[in-house]
């Protein structure tokens, strides 16, 4: 390797060392896996394939929309699909980004709440014509509201979500008469939160480390604002309400008594060692904890791990009564798309209610039409998640808020959630949120989308 | 005075031992089972695998498409790495070497722009290429990182530094500029044309604001960000991730270990002169 | 290189090649540096939002003013501050020991040099992950039961990286891990490029290895020294990978860094504009810095 290049009469391109060589190699190999990687697939030379973009989340629903694209393209459509997924995390900037270069999709997902910022910016095309009335009619009343924006409908999800609270019924049952409680059959019987806290301290003294409770914590994004905004609710309060003008506004709601006091409570779990730190999401499964608070996609693990032995009860009742979160992924086909007719064919195909129950069987969520619910084992009369469905159907579900300037909204919450968790002044942190959501609201150019709807 | 030196080497073999058991405890933690990467890390268990087992490695290969990421990332780190050199290369000699009009404003640009860093265009840059609907490609990873001012500076001082005599040789025996460039000067060049490759190469193959910022899916998503999101990917299971951090830097090390002085000697020449 | 020169008239051959062989580098400089630099600039004047229909106006120095009042932006430019301050002595403070420590010949020595190199070559992404797992709260996380054998069980465990006084210093000593042996390797060099007779002679005049050290080494390696320290401080002002990876800036504001509060501004609140600003102080920071150390390395070239 040290040799040194000789005289003058080296010829260009002049001997080089072999690690020249192995480079130029490794380019040459390399210039033809470069070249189109992202290069149609269609199939014999057929239509360009159609764009779908996916969050990529729980690893059962990736394969079974991964498994429905496949049956799709199999059934022999004029306009195959082709499906990315994108990393949850940072999903929005991801796709604002691709937006500016006029890359998205024709067929896009979106976080349901992030729907109302979409059509603000007129990225999407109203489905109301692309979908048949009887389609419509069958989906929960659910999607339909996160769908429709400003009167119209947008965008549509094959499932919504479910938020509660799962235990293991026999580490409960040991501790709940102790302290004068009993297993909630729904959620009008929801523990008081003041109950809920004696029997944390109850579960935690038999708790070889004390953490009985696992909130997932160490879930980052838009988790924050779906599972605990719903406390600021049962505490009487809110992310956003509406003044005296009819504008949306935060100051004096979100970093209102009722809030501070309510994420200030949930602060005095974790410092009293009540929480799990859940590095690896494990925690319930593991069996570290008797409760966790979680989705309807945690349901086939915990099922998994604990059978029969598995209950879901509903949150804790902050003093208005408990109040549980919804609303969930969203199809949406953008106005750039040239064609539109075959990115509804793919999403009707989706809302099929055998495809629904599809992917509600592998993540266990809520199915978004009525067809589809009456047919699943899960959320029939009997079905173990019976509670999320009762909880859509009678309002214990709030939806987030529905204005343009949720991206804003949430990233605010998130932070200032994220500081109660780590112990710092609930109420600075809210206010802070508070002030940088009011902002947002009056200077981001939204006009009259600030009032949400 | 020799109690000294023994001493002063053992303390240091101690520090080395300390200071490389993150590596271990990566090695190690991707041959263990998910669940005992966390439980064990607190044990000596946490730098010894009780037993080994190659299983994370390849639940990494099922999850997601580990080859696509290392392709893309060798692609876009070797390409910058051959362009940069040829690009770089050519314009130190110029203006170290050649005379001509323009020399003294363009080596003022040069110098001019290596204060700017990369993080403080990185926000306008992506508006750029966003416009231009660049993004989510490899030239928009290769690209920008072609000429680089601190390269161009590099070799320019290089070049000032090396003896005319031999190019004054050729050239009176008629060589043009090209060719004097490539069978007397670049034969001497061997230091200097090290030192910017591996820069370069360790600069690219970590990048991770860039490939963040302007990658979308997965097609041409480089290994870093790809490891960021894997680390995200539900269900996070340690061993994976650290079996993919493995695979990840593996190529690097053993790039390392068999050039070790280029490495070197490029920590070395980018450093200071006297 | 498409053009092969003539060889009839040397002057004027040896002017076109010189514009020729540097126009690539030229033409990739402005695009890709000179102009969206002056983007960053202009962009700071306005109020432009990523993907809103309503078209971006002049608001002159609003942005800036804004940061002005920022808590995150204030906070971020202390951590960076903080960061700078702490990193720089750790770090070479301990390449320096390292180098005076392998600047000598015994058992092994190349192979430690090679040991302690390697963490270099490790792209930060990954160290950033590596270390979020090191960091793992309780007494079963790995630093936690490290420090706790060293103490003799005085430790108390902690979760570093969600604790407002140990994240960032959390985050630190991560980059010292991964940066330290650049620098030994720098100032290895320097080492080695002393000669010999300045010791000689200094010991021939009855100075200690103290006295040695403080009036041999140390001036010999004032240059790889002021290079390091101040290289390590601008780096310190671009810190983004391990923040995004490990805390997010966390908790609360306490280790996000302008990097990281840039590209909040830009992607997850939208607000291009104000990103920009963030990076124009970033530059004029970074600027000041190397002028300082354009200045100090440069008087040393004219007194030698």
């Amino acid at each position: 390797m040290e040799g040194r290049g000789t005289g003058p009469s080296l010829p260009c391109p002049p001997r080089r060392g072999a690690a020249g060589l192995l480079l130029l190699a490794v380019l040459l190999a390399l210039a033809a896996c470069g070249r189109s990687p992202t290069e149609g697939q269609g199939p014999q030379g057929g239509a360009a394939p159609l764009e779908v973009w996916a969050h990529a989340g729980q690893e059962a629903e990736r394969r079974v929309l991964e498994a429905q694209a496949a049956r799709y393209n199999a059934s022999g459509p004029a306009i195959p699909v082709r499906l990315t997924f994108l990393p949850e995390g940072g999903y929005n900037a991801q796709v604002q980004a691709a937006a500016l270069a006029g890359d998205l999709p024709c067929l896009l997902e979106l976080d349901g709440p992030y729907l109302a910022h979409y059509v603000w910016q007129g990225k999407l095309r109203p489905l109301d014509e692309l979908l048949p009335e009887a389609l419509r009619r069958d989906l929960l009343p659910s999607i339909l509201a996160q769908g429709t924006y400003r009167g119209r409908l947008y965008g549509v999800g094959t499932f919504d979500s479910g938020l509660g609270l799962y235990g293991r019924r026999s580490l409960l049952e040991a501790v709940v008469e102790a302290v004068g409680a009993e297993l909630p059959r729904g959620p009008e019987e929801a523990w008081p939160v003041e109950r809920f806290e004696a029997l944390l301290e109850a579960l935690a003294a038999r708790d070889p480390d004390g953490a009985v409770l696992d909130l997932g914590l160490q879930l980052r994004g838009e988790w924050y604002t779906y599972a605990f905004a719903p406390v600021l609710h049962s505490a009487g309060s809110s992310l956003l309400a509406p003044g005296p003008d009819g504008r949306l506004h935060a100051v004096g709601v979100l970093d209102g008594p009722a809030s501070v006091a309510a994420l200030e409570r949930i602060q005095g779990w974790i410092r009293r060692g009540w929480v799990d730190p859940n590095l690896d999401e494990a925690a319930f499964t593991a069996g570290r904890v008797a409760l966790a608070w979680g989705g309807h996609w945690d349901f086939p693990r915990y099922r998994e791990a604990w059978g029969e032995d598995l209950v879901l009860l509903p949150l804790p009742d902050f003093g208005r009564g408990s109040r549980t979160g919804q609303g969930s992924w969203v199809w949406t086909v953008t106005r750039g798309c040239d064609r539109p007719e075959a990115a509804a064919a793919f999403l009707r195909f989706l809302l099929r209610p055998e495809e629904i129950l599809a992917m509600t069987a592998a993540n266990a969520a809520v199915p978004a039409r009525r067809s589809a619910v009456a047919r699943s084992p899960l959320y029939g009369p009997q079905g173990p998640l019976r509670l999320f469905a009762v909880q859509l159907a009678g309002g214990w579900a709030v939806p987030r808020p529905r204005t343009a300037a949720y991206p804003v909204v949430t990233s605010a919450f998130q932070e200032a959630f994220a500081a109660a968790r780590d112990g710092l002044d609930v109420a600075a942190a809210l206010r802070r949120a508070a002030r940088t959501i009011d902002r947002e609201l009056a200077e981001g150019g939204y006009g009259a989308e600030a009032r949400g709807l | 005075m020799r109690g000294g030196r023994a001493l002063a080497a053992l303390a240091l073999w101690a520090f080395a031992l300390v200071y490389l058991a993150p590596v271990a405890f990566m090695v190690v933690g991707s041959l263990k089972p998910d669940e005992r990467v966390l439980t064990e890390a607190g044990s000596l268990a946490a730098l010894w695998p009780a037993e080994a087992s190659l299983q994370n490695f390849r639940d990494v290969l099922r999850r997601v498409d580990f080859p696509r990421y290392l392709l893309n990332s060798l692609w876009i780190t070797g390409a910058t790495v051959a362009l940069g050199l040829v690009v770089n290369g050519l314009a130190g000699y110029a203006l170290a070497r050649l005379r001509w009009r323009g020399r003294r404003a363009a080596l003022a640009l040069v110098l001019a722009l290596l204060v700017i860093p990369f993080e403080a265009i990185a926000v306008p840059l992506f508006y750029l290429v966003s416009l231009l609907g660049w993004r989510d490609t490899y030239t928009v990873q290769i690209l920008p990182f072609v000429a680089n001012a601190f390269a161009v500076y590099l070799f320019y001082s290089f070049f000032l530094d090396l003896p005319r005599e031999l190019e004054e040789a050729a050239r009176v025996d008629g060589a043009g500029v090209l060719r004097t460039f490539c069978s007397v000067v670049l034969p001497n060049a061997r230091p200097v044309l090290a030192t910017v490759a591996v820069t370069t190469f360790l600069f690219q193959w970590g990048s991770f604001l860039w490939p963040l910022l302007v990658t979308t899916g997965e097609a041409v998503r480089p290994l870093p960000v790809a490891l960021a999101a894997f680390q995200t990917l539900p269900p996070r299971q340690w061993g994976d991730i650290l079996a993919f951090g493995v695979m990840m830097v593996a190529p690097v090390v053993l790039l390392y270990l068999l050039f070790q002085p280029a490495f070197l000697r490029g920590a070395r020449l980018a450093g200071p002169k006297g | 290189m498409g053009r092969r020169p003539g060889a009839s008239e040397p002057f004027s051959e040896e002017a076109r090649a010189g514009r020729w062989l540097t126009a690539p580098a030229l033409a990739g400089l402005l695009l890709f540096a000179l102009l969206p630099f002056l983007g960053a600039v202009a962009l700071s004047l306005t109020d432009l939002r990523l993907g809103s229909p309503r078209p971006p106006a002049f608001v002159g120095l609003e942005q800036y003013q804004r940061l002005l009042e920022d808590p995150a932006f204030l906070a971020a430019l202390g951590n960076n501050l903080l960061f700078a301050l702490g990193v720089v002595p750790v770090q070479t403070g301990l390449a320096l020991l390292l180098a005076l420590g392998l600047n000598r010949r015994f058992p092994g020595q190349m192979a430690l040099r090679t040991l302690l190199f390697l963490p270099v070559v490790f792209p930060m992404a990954l160290v950033a992950v590596m270390w979020t797992v090191l960091y793992a709260p309780g007494p079963g996380g790995a630093v936690n039961a490290f420090l706790e054998a060293v103490t003799f069980g005085l430790w108390e465990p902690r979760d570093f990286l969600r604790d407002p006084a140990w994240a960032l210093p959390a985050v630190m000593l991560t980059s010292v891990w991964q940066g330290v042996g650049f620098q030994m390797v720098v100032l290895l060099a320097g080492l080695q490029a002393i000669p010999r007779e300045l010791y000689e002679a200094a010991r021939v005049d009855g100075a200690g290895p103290w006295r040695q050290f403080l009036h041999v080494t140390l001036p010999g390696l004032r240059n790889p020294l002021l290079f390091v320290v101040l290289v390590t401080a601008i780096l310190a002002f671009r810190v983004f990978d391990q923040i995004q990876i490990m805390t997010q800036g966390g908790p609360g504001q306490a280790t996000t860094t302008l990097m990281y509060e840039a590209v909040r501004a830009a992607f997850v609140r939208q607000q291009l504009a104000q990103g920009a600003a963030i990076s124009v102080v970033l530059f004029l920071l970074v600027l000041g810095l190397t002028l300082l150390q354009r200045r100090l390395l440069r008087q040393r070239q004219v007194l030698a």
